[in-house]
């Protein structure tokens, strides 16, 4: 009697099986590697800044490196504000548009819809900076100044200085604002956001969905006892990506905000800040100091990106609908 | 269903062929010459460069300009990205205890053009733009450094007889990024009110004194607005809505956006505008430096009565090694392009809202030309290059045929009602004026100073007003080829939109078509 061994198992690979893996396996290792050297060279430029600076960096409102006053505090959370604003803005609009296109709309306008989202990512972010500079913030003005007039005793919504009872008061005080940037931002983050849900909506399982409908749900009967819990893991995860991409929006936000370095809890208000913006109004004029300061912001801004991605691909892989894509 | 793709392929690379071809058999063979050049910096003087350098394509030169502002020209210049600077403020100047380190690579300064720093702003009352606003010094220190916050405070209205002003607010727009309109408007308010603007410094949290800084600084809550960039302020001055709000930016910006500039008040008392020839007129008191970078304070001092007190020059800042990447054939289109803008370019900087160099710094820049490398110097008759500055005796024709300023403009109970900048042509704000003088500011038009001539166009003759004496000083237009209506530019539009038009369409349409196939074999 001979014991029973598990046959070996050689794989044959031949050459195509060998050269796609050494392609692949490169390729990761390629991304992980520049990652990492990404955030060593800004972790060894900003090292200058961050040692001369101390724990005041964190904390300090101000930015004039070259006498020694910087910190992140106003623009870290300048950069938060934007960012929270662009996404309450835009995860309505895209969860409305994601669910408009996976479950409402007509085979033919579905194609259309979906390129009509992919062509708005498309849009270079210097135009949607032109728009909301020359267009969008008259148009807006209005609005601001009735949120603060009927929601100013909620402390984000007050401007300070406003005077309702003044037919002369300026308008400038609602320009340039967290708000105005926000809402640009928003409009550059939910085609992303959008196409996240999209996909995540139409995987739902047909069976499921074809259950609801025969024990006689309506069709939202159907989508809220189906569609959401299932794609809710693609619906976190698509706006903490649409947050990532909000985070570090540039050319829009510089083109758009006054910048401030304290921190400015009236989104209303004129003035804001965020790091990115920051970094490409000062680089160019920047002493060594000065830019080794920069670099420590960058830092910052990198590893809160960062964060916040890894975050949410955690949460979509754990989700029921993340697991299966 | 082959043959299908086979049509497709053929039409796509006819087409490029076509296109090719158009391009290599009809540009000009000249344009070979020269390689392009780029340089980066000042908004302030970037109307004049981009009118100049759209000039020089005609000759085959390729010549870049990015307006980045001041302090970024001068980095990118010194860390040696560009090939040309161009600012208001020379290396060396001590900005918040930090000095601006020269480059290491060899450079000159040559001077471009000269202009007033003005200040923009956007004011109606009751309805109607006011648009002849004067500003003594002090009044608009205080402007901008947040003492003076409502358009009806009495050192404004005491500075303005003749106007009713509203009780709006007053927001500075300021620049946010490092710039030399901020810098040279910050050297004159630390010559001329050096505690007014110390004081701000402080509030700010700089060191004092402040002196001279590219960097505006902003106290936050004082509702002050900070943009990028000269078209950002102008741009937000000019949107309708922003009443009140006022600028400093060169007054080529308020020409082009259709907006008033202040009137300021000079030594001698008098309100005047950054016209050319006023702007001529107040550099006659600039102190040249043998690197011919200037000494401004005998402009902000000047006593003629049509000085414009912030009157400056801009310069570029031209390699004079053969270091970062700059060759000697870099050096030929550098230098030719720099012949072109001191002789010919500087009879449109007034059309442009600028004001012509004189002979002196002309000439001066003509010797920095020659210390490119690789220029195929030229020996240039200044006396033909129509510089409205220009005379026989050598004296600064432009400034000497100057209009004196009206009655109306001098300090006291009249106001003149004409409006300024680019609002001349309406009626300014009528209000209560009391002078007597409400003519028009510019003198019968019989000089070729007026700013509303086409560009290279104008009269033959510049007759002085008080001698009677005629020169010839207008320009010979420039030649520009009529612009073929089918060119090689055309042709590359054409073929980039079919060749978007095809990466857009042919993915689905071969998909379609494979996937027809597919459906057909079945």
């Amino acid at each position: 009697m001979t014991i029973d061994t598990p046959r070996k198992l050689t794989g044959v690979r031949d050459r195509v099986d060998l050269i796609y893996r050494g392609v692949t396996r490169s390729g990761g290792i390629i991304v992980l590697v520049i990652m990492l050297a990404i955030g060593v060279f800004l972790g060894l430029r900003a090292s200058q800044a961050i040692t001369a600076d101390g724990w005041a960096f964190f904390w300090q409102q101000a930015w004039e490196p070259d006498s020694g006053k910087f910190g992140i505090a106003a623009v870290l959370i300048g950069t938060f504000l934007i960012a929270l604003v662009a996404v309450s803005l835009a995860l309505p609009m895209a969860l409305g548009t994601s669910l408009y296109i996976s479950e409402y709309a007509p085979l033919g306008l579905k194609r259309t819809l979906i390129g009509l989202v992919d062509l708005m990512a498309a849009i270079p972010s210097v135009v949607y900076g032109l728009w909301g500079f020359f267009a969008l913030q008259n148009s807006i003005v209005p609005i601001a100044r009735w949120i603060s007039q009927n929601f100013g005793w909620i402390p984000i919504f007050a401007v300070t200085g406003a005077d309702p009872n003044d037919p002369l008061a300026t308008n400038t005080l609602f320009t340039s604002s967290t708000f105005i940037a926000g809402i640009v931002v928003a409009l550059m983050i939910t085609p992303i956001m959008t196409s996240i849900m999209r996909e995540v909506f139409s995987q739902a399982p047909i069976g499921e969905r074809e259950g609801a409908l025969g024990l006689g749900a309506t069709r939202w009967g159907m989508i809220r006892s189906v569609i959401l819990p299932f794609g809710v893991g693609g619906i976190i995860g698509g706006t903490m990506l649409g947050l990532g991409r909000a985070l570090g929006e540039t050319i829009a936000v510089y083109m758009i905000i006054s910048p401030i370095f304290v921190i400015q809890p009236h989104i209303l208000q004129n003035g804001a800040s965020s790091i990115s913006s920051l970094i490409a109004l000062k680089y160019g004029e920047a002493s060594p100091f000065g830019m080794s300061a920069l670099m420590a912001a960058g830092l910052t801004l990198f590893i809160v990106t960062l964060i916040v991605n890894f975050g949410a691909s955690a949460i979509v892989a754990r989700s029921r609908s993340g697991a299966s894509s | 269903m082959f043959s299908r793709i086979r049509v497709w392929a053929a039409t796509v690379t006819s087409v490029l062929v076509a296109g090719a071809l158009a391009l290599s058999g009809s540009l000009p063979a000249h344009a070979a010459n020269y390689v392009p050049v780029s340089g980066a910096g000042s908004s302030w003087s970037a109307n004049a460069i981009e009118q100049w350098r759209t000039n020089v394509q005609q000759y085959g030169m390729r010549v870049n300009y990015a307006s980045t502002g001041s302090s970024d020209g001068r980095n990118q210049f010194k860390s040696g990205t560009v090939d040309y600077a161009v600012s208001e403020i020379p290396y060396g100047i001590t900005d918040g205890g930090v000095t601006d380190s020269r480059p290491t690579r060899g450079f000159a300064y040559m001077p471009i053009v000269a202009g007033g720093t003005s200040f923009m702003y956007n004011l109606t009352s009751g309805g109607k733009q006011i648009t002849n606003l004067r500003l003594s010094g002090e009044v608009l220190t205080k402007i901008f450094t947040g003492k003076i916050t409502k358009w009806n405070d009495a050192a404004i209205k005491a500075d303005n007889p003749g106007i009713t002003l509203p009780a709006r607010q007053v927001v500075p727009v300021v620049r946010s990024d490092g710039s030399g309109s901020t810098a040279q408007f910050t050297a004159w308010m630390a010559s001329q009110h050096q505690s007014l603007w110390d004081s701000y410094c402080r509030e700010a949290g700089r060191s004092v004194p402040c002196g001279t800084t590219s960097n505006f600084p902003v106290v936050a809550g004082k509702g002050f607005v900070a943009q990028p960039n000269s078209t950002g302020v102008a741009g937000y001055v000019k949107q309708r809505a922003n009443d009140g709000t006022i600028t400093y930016v060169e007054y080529s910006y308020a020409k082009n956006a259709g907006f008033p500039v202040a009137k300021v008040l000079n030594k001698a008392g008098y309100f005047v505008e950054p016209t050319p020839s006023n702007v001529a007129v107040g550099l006659l008191g600039a102190r040249i430096n043998t690197d011919l970078t200037s000494n401004l304070s005998g402009v902000y001092n000047n006593s003629d009565s049509r000085a414009y007190p912030l009157s400056s020059y801009s310069y570029m800042i031209v390699p004079t090694a053969l270091q970062n990447n700059f060759t000697t054939d870099k050096g030929k289109t550098l230098g030719a392009f720099a012949y072109y803008f001191l002789c010919e370019g500087q009879q449109q900087a007034p059309a442009l809202g600028y004001s012509p160099l004189p002979i002196n710094l002309v000439k001066s820049g003509m010797d920095q030309i020659k210390k490119i490398p690789g220029v195929s110097a030229q020996s240039i008759d200044i006396s033909k290059c129509n510089n409205p500055t220009f005379s026989k005796d050598g004296t600064n024709t432009l400034a000497k045929s100057a209009p004196a300023p009206q009655a109306c403009d001098k300090q006291g109970s009249s106001q003149c009602a004409a409006g300024t900048g680019g609002a001349s042509d309406s009626g300014g704000n009528t209000g209560t004026t009391t002078g007597t003088d409400t003519g028009s500011t510019t003198d019968g038009g019989t000089t070729t100073t007026s700013n509303n001539g086409a560009i290279g166009a104008g009269s033959a003759y510049d007759c002085n007003p008080d001698t009677g004496v005629c020169v010839a000083v207008a320009a010979v237009p420039v030649t520009v080829d009529q612009q073929p209506s089918w060119g090689p530019t055309q042709t590359v539009m054409l073929v980039s939109v079919l060749g978007l038009l095809l990466l857009v369409l042919l993915p689905p349409t071969v998909v379609q078509v494979i996937r027809q196939r597919r459906e057909s074999g079945k």
